[in-house]
């Protein structure tokens, strides 16, 4: 009997192929009590939840979806390391294996791989009724008599055989059962004993399936972590000879055992005629075709980018309403204190809108993935649009994040969760904020509007914005190509794909992918966004000095009293509501802008960006989008005496006008058709986005979210600097 | 003898070996992908990469490039 110490919970582990339901399981035992973490030093998630069996606390754990427990990444190893109480983990009390029931053989692969660690384990034959539809006849109480341990047939996504299910999980924890293991070969063991003694020698303890993972697996992420590089090396090549000359191939020998092992505990157990599911081949014919698959495919796509694109508008409109609408109502309430007023208003309130604006485009996109991941159309677009990724590291999969970046990074990012291969992940990760996101829209338009349009028309305008939407996509597949090769250092998987039975998703299943995405984001990534508006707020607002408004209104007073009375300056500026007292307003902002850290910060680093020709206006106004891309209008408006809420049509004109005032360029104009570019170039290049920075930082670690980072500036500020260089001389 | 990759039919196949010391390999044995086991190439992606392979009632697709690593021979 296992018994729960005062001090822990039971542990119970789900372990199981992808596609298996396994997740709905989870979900349908835990419901929404569930936790998402990161397991240390990875980038998978680690799901836990929590669940009471007749009176017991038992903490349930969704183990990745894997196929075998071969390793060549540290972020593969997790199961193996979890099952083992390996490396920071404890090791499960018992482990339920979810089996395809459609499927049963190649799933069990994995349970007899599992078996040999010793853990008590049972048996959940899901997708029951899919297995009955597809003709196949299953003796689940033959296998169960085989095996020595429960055997439930299930269907998660309709809750059958759940209190079964329930009901088996606490028989065996009060009588835990292993089953049979796998009875290796002599010269199996001989290569094993080789291995672990050898490492024994260098004080280095593993287990038996250890060292077997680290002989079967030829770039095994386990060895990697073991250490004595040259001497394991050694004796790895040994153990391998030693099968080797038995006839074997050491890199397949593990599936041949096993799958002779299941032979013999499934002979008689499945019968039927094993009918393939009929169904899922005339409507593959169709969605896999060449033309019309083709079609359906961009069809499907469109509607998933429109939806983000376009239809998550009214709601994030909605939202950023709301946002006004509670800074309209706090603001006057603090109007005696203006440092706390403008922290609550432009830093906080500002910064949480700034998290919710998300939410619309996060929901739906994840309603998409949930809905095509669960009626299998998700591996089919991978499998046709994989040609197309291949090449630069990614694959099929990463479509889809892309794609979403162009709406919006975050969502993009979150969304290369569907990835299961580590590499091709980070990859799809570190690119899609270089997809042209709508954010960067406003800043395209505001500058060709005012510098191309006029000049060349509105027909290379229009293409002009066309070709800056490609010009992210066009650096980003160069650079995943070289990023693959000579950066990432983790061994490259097969790009292998399960076409999995079309099922129809449930609505709960659906809800609950929403809901925790939803939410993890919000806690996760919102609260350092938030960080992020406080801290750029601070470092435009402080110091505040009295005397930079004085004299900002002292010199405003004397150039307004060179072209008017003294008297009607002064009493236009008595009157708050006047046009004098706005423009006065405007340039005390404007003002206290120039004064502020950041603005200083601004005009220090300006020498770099001046190879650019960048001026130091343009410089802050870069540096102070960081909490979001499109701020750069307001603070453009600001920074030119216009105020935060300017409208396009006035910046335009003034930025048309603006000139150097000193240095080798004075009186020439700052925004030339190369700036200009360049500024475009820079802007689409950049990462100058807090909040992805932030869901990077979530999705992999703040190395690669830092490191990214400083990438991306360095490359948008080398190519608008080339572009300015090669443009001012033509 | 022919490697999985350079198929371009949709007859029946049988495997004949996998490459050795080989993680990539060691997956695709792990998928099912084992010395006499019966297959077939069942749909090509319209960019002519990745292939589908039909096993014992799946379909699982996979790159040419690694589908080279598994020898097939016809079947009469």
């Amino acid at each position: 009997m296992i018994a729960a110490s005062p001090t822990r919970p039971v542990r119970i582990a789900l372990l199981g192929n992808p596609n298996t339901g396994k997740s709905t399981l989870f979900n349908r035992l835990t419901g929404l009590r569930q936790h998402i973490a990161n397991y240390p030093g990875i980038t998978v998630e680690k799901k836990t939840g929590d669940m009471v069996l007749s009176g017991r606390q038992i903490e349930l754990i969704d183990l990745p979806g894997t196929y075998s427990l071969a390793a060549a990444s540290p972020d593969e190893r997790v199961v193996m390391d979890a099952l083992g109480g390996r490396f920071g983990h404890q090791a499960p009390d018992l482990i339920v294996c979810v089996v395809d029931a459609t499927n049963i053989k190649r799933n069990m692969l994995l349970v007899s791989e599992a078996a040999e660690l010793g853990i008590p384990m049972l048996i959940a034959l899901n997708q029951w009724d899919a297995a009955k539809r597809n003709g196949l006849l299953i003796n689940h109480e033959l296998l169960s008599d085989r095996l020595g341990v429960p055997v439930i047939p299930t269907v998660a996504k309709s809750g059958i055989g759940l209190e079964d299910l329930k009901k088996a999980i606490g028989h065996a924890l009060a009588e835990p059962r292993q089953i049979p293991r796998i009875l290796w070969p002599e010269f199996i063991e001989e290569a094993r004993d080789l291995v672990r003694d050898g490492l024994a020698q260098l004080d280095v303890d593993v287990t038996g399936p250890e060292s077997l993972r680290m002989i079967f697996d030829t770039d095994s992420a386990f060895a990697d972590k073991i250490g004595h590089k040259d001497q394991l090396h050694g004796l790895l090549t040994a153990a391998r000879e030693i099968i080797r000359s038995r006839g074997m191939n050491p890199a397949s020998v593990e599936a041949v055992l096993h799958y002779r092992h299941l032979e013999a505990l499934l002979d008689g157990v499945i019968g039927g005629d094993g009918r393939v599911a009929r169904t899922r081949n005339s409507v593959d014919a169709l969605l896999l075709n060449r033309f019309w698959g083709t079609l359906i495919f961009f069809g499907v796509m469109y509607v998933v980018f429109q939806s983000l694109y376009a239809w998550a508008g009214p709601l994030m409109d909605l939202i950023d309403a709301g946002t006004n609408l509670v800074r309209e109502a706090v603001s006057p309430l603090l109007a005696g204190t203006p440092m706390l007023q403008s922290l609550v208003t432009d830093g906080i309130i500002a910064g949480v809108g700034g998290v919710l604006i998300f939410l619309p485009q996060i929901l739906l996109l994840f309603l998409f993935i949930a809905v095509l991941e669960d009626t299998g159309y998700l591996a089919r677009a991978a499998f046709l649009m994989d040609k197309l990724f291949g090449w630069c590291g990614l694959n099929g999969k990463s479509f889809v994040p892309l794609l979403s970046g162009y709406a919006c990074a975050i969502p993009g990012v979150m969304a290369a969760r569907t990835l299961e291969d580590p590499k091709a992940r980070i990859t799809t990760i570190l690119m899609t904020p270089f997809m042209s996101c709508s954010a960067r829209l406003p800043v395209y338009v505001l500058l060709i509007g005012a510098f191309v349009e006029p000049v060349y028309g509105p027909i290379v305008a229009g293409w002009t914005l066309f070709v800056m939407h490609f010009v992210g996509a066009a650096v980003a597949m160069p650079l995943a190509w070289f990023m693959n090769r000579c950066i990432l250092k983790i061994n490259a998987q097969p790009f292998i794909l399960e076409m999995p039975d079309y099922r129809v998703p449930t609505f709960r299943n659906v809800f609950i992918r929403m809901w925790e995405r939803g939410r993890e984001f919000v806690i996760r990534a919102g609260t350092v966004i938030l960080a992020f508006s406080v801290i750029i707020w601070a470092l435009l607002y402080f110091p505040r000095s009295e005397s930079v408004a004085e004299k900002a209104r002292e010199t405003f007073v004397a150039v307004q009293s060179a072209t008017m009375p003294a008297g009607e300056v002064a009493a236009a500026l008595a009157n708050p509501d006047s046009e004098l007292s706005l423009k006065l307003s405007h340039r005390i902002d404007g003002a206290y802008i120039e004064q502020s850290y950041l603005g200083r910060f601004g005009k220090a680093v300006q020498p770099v960006f001046d190879l650019a020709g960048f001026d130091w206006k343009i410089t802050v106004g870069i540096l102070s989008s960081f909490p979001a891309r499109e701020v750069m209008i307001a603070t453009l408006g600001i920074i030119y005496n216009l105020g935060a809420d300017v409208d396009e049509g006035s910046l335009r004109s003034i930025l048309a006008q603006e000139k150097w005032h000193d240095g080798p360029r004075a009186g020439q104009p700052v925004y030339t058709l190369p700036v200009v570019l360049g500024l475009m170039v820079f802007f689409a290049l950049c990462m100058q986005c807090g909040a992805t920075v932030a869901i990077v930082a979530r999705e992999l670690n703040w190395g690669w979210a830092a490191g990214s980072f400083a990438a991306m500036t360095a490359l948008a500020w080398a190519a608008a600097v080339l572009i300015y260089q090669i443009g001012s001389r033509l | 003898m022919k490697t999985l990759g350079k198929i371009h039919h949709r007859m029946p196949l049988e495997i004949v070996s996998v490459a050795s010391d080989c993680g990539r390999a060691g997956r695709l044995a792990a998928m099912g992908f084992l010395p006499g086991c019966k297959i077939r190439v069942s749909r090509v992606a319209p960019l002519g990469d990745p292939i589908s392979i039909e096993m014992e009632g799946q379909e699982i697709s996979v790159r040419r490039a690694e589908a080279d690593l598994i020898e097939v021979k016809e079947v009469k």
